[in-house]
């Protein structure tokens, strides 16, 4: 991807005034709105290259088996062991970061990562082993009061900057849809009971992130999405009227209808507005857009690849991608340990058996794909520094080594050195100095600029990476 | 008694409030008629004065004639009701709960996260339903307390079940009179496909363009609360449309016509070891260069309509077979040793006749289902599209993986091989122009001349009645003839504006949501028809029954049950029973279940060589998939047959073809078409608990697994809800196949399980269900000797063994032990193996089994879970049902009779009040 004309030049596209103005007002954010405003339209310096976010999620927990808990047992028999070469944390203690075999493919990013141990959501405490996954981005507590989940990170992101790109956010997964309460397939979420439907199919992400118009003129677009607003107008009104010949308890659904048509309404406006400033151009060599469930390492970094080109080529700041659900028996990615390690097993299996002799190995797998994401940002000039510096990227799993368990998840920190993140070391959050993970969700959004005070069942900030 | 005075106080008010309405109604006219500026708000409708109050009176005078007819109905009711509520509950119940369930259901210990201290005697109110219909589940069955436990005396058990059950169905009673549960819902994709397909006369697969269904083992994915409408489902609903309005509607220039034509000669080929095999046949799984086997490439052809490829065909049986299944795919090039390749089915012919009488046969589909492979540039020079065109020979005696090296080559020249001379591709048809499904919506009529806008007030009247399900409303088409005027100027053409008016018509909730009756314009027949269909169909009604909800004639059950074997005789049934059976008893998971082929070395298909060597021959049908259409198979035919529901348990028939009952070991069946075969007690078949796609679903791909299948025993077949293992309990090894030898484990794993008393809660109610099914190994064939434990098994060895008969020899030389497969079942006798678990089910579990599938049948076709409002509407259907043995087809029938599947809304029911 060395071609360089498809790199928009931020200044064009500030002059064609395609930015929406209208901003939804999330509760508390009233202070950082000018802040936000004045970063988009007066700074032309450092501030003026995007602030972008990727969560990335893993399933099934990793493998850390001289803690299966997820956080160090305290005996005077693992004091005295070494570190293990295949437990997923780099490190025996908290401090500088050293590397082990398990996660080797970080060494060359030791100045860009941090490891946090010991971090959970208590709203995904009593959730089954295999549901935790849901509120991985959310946090919210859906055996309480939050039953059909609640926003999640990427969101609050894009409520507040997403209209100063073509796409508030993308949202993928490797096997689409959004799943059910208790097995999500995705990882965002607008609200309560609002999933957002994860993309899995390369070629339709990319043609969906780049070729929008399937090849029509731009003049054609603009006036198909004229004629869409005022049609929409009338199917709203048609609808209305629909809603009062129905007993009231079916009034929920159709109000969720009308909510829908409602921002469909909006995004058609947007997508409009979208439509004077140039599509970027995208140089697709190297990019197998039919690859298939069956070759995993090429399918997973394509993925990573088109998140990639999203943020190179700013379509989009806010990403989530869900690698493999915790219920995803009926798809090929139940598989993928047997196509990528040759186990004779499903790879659900490997984190209830932990097999010495592929756990290690299938965490150091995936932690090659995400390597190669990191490396990948890092390699791209931007400003004075490199795409990474500018890019927040959470990575980990709602298990422990304990498949069941949902507490002490394994979690991983990257890139964002510019937005004031400090690494290249192990956190310990353990005992009385446990924090919900959500602290470190409130200085990541304030990190990209959404000066939100809490976040789920946050309790404060996570200063000691973000400053 | 206060509460019989306050509420009486509540209808008094209610009483002047509603008579009140009319007078203040006057008042205002008055007022409208001396300050009109005021009152503009106010529709100016001229008032009766005397009308009004006359209405006022009358309606004062009935609702005091109600009341007064309640209080004397109820008084003597609610004193005897009020009296031993509480006595029942102090003297009998809560006596009950201290002596047998609150040590572990109680404020120490919560066991099953249920405590029953927190309830009162108090069912009316409404709290704690939900807990007082488990506990009378686990009374009434026996399931609690446990054994090893105090057991109540039997006629204390009982006492105690019919005051809850009493008090439950009083309040139930009650509750069905406020808002009804049932919500409605919008179509799944599987009924989203379906309806487009019969509203537009055009079959296209769209599921693949929308957002998947919410999937929840054991449960349907048209349950109404997880079926969200967010935008982006709304977003590709519209792209959708416009994909399938593009097909539906043409333009009326007839279109050139593409064709292509290949012949192959009978010419002797030459190359190396399929000398044997002439150029124009197909030998088994095979794409040789050169035949047609290696498919045909069409490169001109169009983007949309129906396409039709004939052929003529013909077939060699040296083996003496009768039949050869010639299937047709089309698509990308399958000789490409790539995993990018797809290709999609167009249809199977069965040979019969021998090539000195060769026949033409026709196979028919629609373009945009099939994947086109892109050109590549190939030397500088872009290369056109292509869609090839493959027959494959897919004749299968399920013998053919038991050779040696290179498949079943050595044995080859005595296999059947499919003569092809020649194959021809067309399309679009186009010999009606415009297409039957264009002129079904834009109909010929002299009035597009004469009178446009009569024309298309016509085409959206019909086009919105079909779509709707029911009569539009002229205020619906009236909106529509708006979009379609605004859009006409910028589209031009009728056809396009058409296209884009429809598109739109096809995301309104009234297409999108299921049909509702409005209790006034739109009649509850309606409603019915539309419940009826999606049930039985997964689809939109027809036009019978469309007239039948138009006269009225649906609402009568005689009616009701003659439509419902119609509509379970017609094809279209097909699709409720595979989508139902599937979801039902969660079949897809044994499609990705891995099989160990160190073990079954002979179960599947493999790539023999090059790049993809060792990986699953793609596009070949397997034994595998043969089984998901025998189960599915076997569930229509106990509905054909109106056969009794002990059949899934144990029946004298299994649904074969060739390949399986090779598998299963049952001689005499010939042929891929899958038909009822009458089995005897050495096949070890029958009822769909040996049925491999169960087996194989519920195993780890290397071994059997007890608990896999216990638990889909109690959740598919007894209807118990089984919890999934707690978040905090650590888990044990619950899954074999990490190797050979450790898969032979699990009785160890099992006897872990009960060490621990967190697992043993659980799982001494669980595990004793999967043992009896261990004679099944885990590609579901009846194994009863296994070898030692501890000792290693080798996977077939191509060296050692030279073919599946050395292996054999040699498993059966290891094979030496008895499989262990006797348990106690939990408040149930001692079984030994399937054939006592399958008696004891018939003997004592029928009564169970007939309600699971009542629930389930039920649940899927009014698209909610149940719950215990349901109770006694599904007691009914029961009770109905079993004087007749359970039969399947009358359950469906009385199902569909009942009142919890024919409920009517709120609104109608303020109608029917008025």
């Amino acid at each position: 991807m060395k071609n360089k004309s498809w790199h928009l030049d931020r200044r064009d596209l500030l002059k064609g005034g395609g930015v929406a103005i209208a901003l939804p007002l999330l509760n508390g954010m009233g202070a950082g709105l000018n802040r936000a405003l004045g970063d988009n339209f007066n700074g032309m310096g450092e501030n003026a290259h995007p602030k972008r976010m990727l969560v990335s999620y893993f399933a099934y927990g990793a493998y850390m088996p001289e803690s299966p808990s997820g956080v160090p047992r305290s005996t005077e028999k693992v004091d005295r062991e070494e570190h293990h070469p295949w437990s997923w944390w780099p490190c025996k203690n908290a401090g500088p970061l050293s590397f082990n075999e398990s996660s080797s493919p970080f060494k060359p990013l030791k100045e860009d990562v941090s490891y946090f141990r010991g971090l959970d959501h208590a709203g995904g405490w009593k959730l089954g082993g295999h549901s935790s996954g849901d509120v991985f981005a959310t946090g919210a507590d859906m055996i309480g009061a939050e039953k059909t989940n609640n926003i999640s990170i990427d969101q609050v992101a894009a409520q507040l900057h997403g209209h100063k790109t073509r796409y508030s956010s993308l949202v993928l997964g490797t096997e689409g849809g959004t799943g059910s309460y208790g097995s999500c397939k995705t990882l965002s979420h607008r609200g309560p009971g609002r999933p957002i439907p994860s993309l899995h199919k390369p070629q339709e992400i990319f043609n969906r992130l780049f070729k929008p118009y399937t090849g029509k003129g731009v003049e054609q677009v603009r006036a198909g999405l004229k004629r869409d607003a005022s049609i929409l107008d009338l199917v709203l009104d048609h609808s209305r009227s629909f809603k009062n010949r129905l007993g009231k308890e079916d009034h929920g659904k159709v109000d969720e209808y009308l909510d829908s048509i409602r921002a469909l309404e909006q995004r058609v406006e947007r997508t409009s507005k979208w439509t004077h400033q140039p599509l970027p151009e995208v140089d697709t060599k190297g990019l197998n857009l039919e690859v298939s469930h069956k070759e995993p390492e090429e399918y997973i970094r394509c993925m990573y690849d088109l998140i990639y080109l999203a943020f190179q080529t700013d379509s989009t700041r806010f990403a989530t991608l869900m690698l493999e659900s915790e219920q995803s028996s009926n798809s090929e990615m139940w598989n993928y340990a047997t196509y990528v390690l040759g186990y004779k097993g499903a790879t659900h299996d490997i984190a209830h058996k932990r097999p010495a002799d592929y756990s290690g190995q299938w965490d150091q797998w995936r932690a090659k794909q995400h390597a190669y994401f990191l490396q990948r940002l890092r390699d791209t000039p931007e400003g004075d520094g490199n795409m990474l510096d500018r890019t927040l990227v959470l990575w980990g799993s709602a298990h422990p080594h304990a498949s069941h368990s949902t507490k002490n998840y394994p979690i991983q920190l990257a890139g964002g050195s510019r937005l004031g993140l400090k690494h290249g070391r192990l956190h310990e959050f353990v005992g009385e100095k446990k924090v919900p993970l959500a602290n470190l969700f409130v200085s990541m959004l304030n990190a990209v600029d959404v000066p939100v005070e809490k976040f789920a069942d946050s309790t404060g900030l996570m200063t000691e990476v973000i400053r | 008694m206060a509460s019989i005075l306050l509420e009486m106080s509540f209808r008094w008010c209610t009483l002047i409030g509603f008579s009140g309405i009319y007078i203040l109604r006057i008042i205002a006219a008055k007022f409208c008629r001396e300050r009109p500026e005021l009152f503009s708000f106010i529709r100016p409708k001229p008032i009766n004065k005397t009308a009004c109050v006359d209405r006022g009176l009358q309606i004062f005078r009935w609702l005091l004639g109600a009341m007064f007819f309640q209080v004397v109905w109820q008084l003597p009711l609610g004193v005897l009701a009020a009296a031993p509520v509480n006595d029942g509950y102090d003297s009998l119940v809560r006596p009950f709960f201290k002596a047998h369930c609150i040590a572990c259901h109680g404020p120490d210990k919560s066991k099953g996260e249920l405590a029953l201290h927190t309830l009162d005697g108090d069912l009316r109110s409404g709290r704690g339903v939900e807990r007082w219909e488990a506990v009378l589940d686990a009374i009434e069955s026996g399931a609690m307390p446990p054994e090893g436990e105090l057991q109540p005396d039997p006629s204390k058990r009982k006492a105690v079940a019919d005051w809850i059950n009493s008090q439950l169905r009083a309040y139930v009673k009650a509750a069905s009179k406020e808002v009804p549960a049932n919500t409605t819902r919008r179509l799944t994709n599987f009924e989203y496909e379906n309806t487009m397909r019969d509203l537009l006369g055009v079959d296209l697969n769209l599921i693949e363009y929308l957002p998947q269904d919410p999937v929840k083992p054991y449960h349907f994915n048209n349950t109404a609360e997880f079926m969200l409408l967010g935008p982006e489902q709304i977003d590709r609903y519209l792209e959708v449309a416009r994909r399938a309005l593009e097909s539906a509607i043409v333009d009326l220039e007839k279109p050139k016509s593409y064709q292509s034509r290949q012949e192959w000669d009978s010419g002797e080929s030459n190359k190396g070891f399929a000398k044997s095999l002439k150029r124009n046949e197909i030998a088994i799984h095979n794409s040789r260069r050169g035949t047609p086997g290696q498919g045909m490439a069409v490169k001109d052809f169009p983007r949309t309509g129906e396409f039709r490829i004939r052929f003529q065909a013909s077939a060699v049986f040296p083996n003496g077979a009768s039949e050869l299944p010639l299937r047709f795919v089309m698509g990308y090039n399958l000789n490409i040793n790539s995993s990018t390749q797809e290709v999609a089915p167009v249809g199977v012919v069965h040979l019969r006749n021998s090539p000195d009488n060769p026949q033409v046969y026709e196979l028919r589909g629609r373009i945009e289902n099939f994947p086109v492979q892109k050109g590549r540039v190939h030397r500088g020079k872009l290369q056109p599209d292509r869609l090839t065109i493959t027959p494959q020979n897919i004749y299968d005696d399920g013998t053919l993986n038991d050779e040696n090296q290179f498949l079943y080559w050595p044995r080859q020249p005595d296999m059947p091989r499919a003569v092809v001379d020649w194959i021809e591709f067309e399309a679009p048809i186009n010999e009606i122009w415009p297409p039957k499904h264009h002129t079904r919506i834009l109909f010929d009529s002299p009035l597009r001349q004469s009178d446009p806008e009569n024309y298309i007030r016509q085409v959206l009247t019909r086009f919105m009645s079909r779509a709707y399900r029911r009569p539009a409303l002229p205020e619906e088409v009236n909106r529509f003839l708006e979009v379609y005027n605004l859009l006409k100027p910028q589209l031009g053409s009728i056809e396009s504006t058409m296209r884009e008016t429809l598109a739109m018509l096809l995301v309104t909730p009234q297409f999108l949501l299921h049909t509702k009756s409005d209790g006034k314009l739109i009649r509850h027949e309606f409603e019915l028809a539309s419940a009826l269909s999606y049930f039985l169909w997964g689809s939109m009604p027809d036009s019978v029954l469309y007239e039948l909800a138009l006269t009225g004639e649906l609402n009568n059950t005689e009616v009701i049950a003659e439509q419902v074997q119609r509509m379970l005789a017609d094809p279209r049934s097909k699709d409720f029973v595979s989508n139902f059976t599937n979801q039902w008893l969660s079949l897809a998971k044994m499609k990705t279940v891995p099989i160990n082929r160190d073990l079954y070395p002979r179960f599947l298909y493999y790539v023999e060589a090059g790049e993809r060597a060792g990986t699953e021959k793609p596009y070949i049908p397997t034994i595998r998939d043969y089984m998901i259409d025998e189960t599915i198979g076997f569930i229509s035919e106990l509905i054909r047959q109106n056969a009794s529901v002990s059949n899934l348990v144990d029946s004298d028939f299994a649904m074969l073809n060739q390949p399986l009952a090779a598998h299963y070991g049952v001689e005499g069946v010939e042929g891929q078409r899958l038909r009822p075969v009458e089995i005897a007690a050495e096949h070890r078949l029958g009822g769909l608990l040996t049925q491999g796609s169960v087996l194989i679903g519920n195993g780890t791909g290397s071994a059997p697994h007890p608990i896999y299948r216990a638990v889909w025993l109690r959740e598919a077949i007894l209807g118990d809800e089984v919890k999934a293992p707690p978040a905090e309990v650590p888990a044990l090894s619950d899954s074999a196949g990490d190797s050979a030898e450790q898969s032979l484990s699990i009785k160890e794993l099992l006897a872990k399980h009960r060490t621990v008393e967190s697992c043993n809660d659980c799982h001494v109610r669980l595990d004793p269900w999967g043992i009896p099914f261990e004679r099944y190994n885990a590609i579901g064939k009846y194994q009863r000797l296994v070898p030692e434990e501890g000792t290693r098994i080798r996977g077939f060895d191509r060296k050692r063994d030279t073919d599946l008969a050395g292996y054999t020899k040699y498993l059966e030389g290891i094979n030496t032990r008895e499989v262990f497969a006797e348990s106690r079942l939990p408040h149930g006798p001692r079984v030994d193996g399937m054939d006592q678990l399958k008696a004891y089910l018939l003997a004592s579990r029928k009564y169970d089994i007939a309600e699971n599938v009542i629930r389930r049948l039920l649940a899927y076709g009014i698209g909610r879970d149940l719950n215990y409002r349901d109770r006694y509407e599904v007691e009914n259907i029961l009770q109905q049902s079993s004087k007749n043995d359970f039969l399947f087809q009358d359950m469906i029938v009385a199902i569909c009779q009942s009142s919890t599947f024919n409920r009517r809304t709120s609104n109608e029911r303020k109608r029917d009040n008025r």
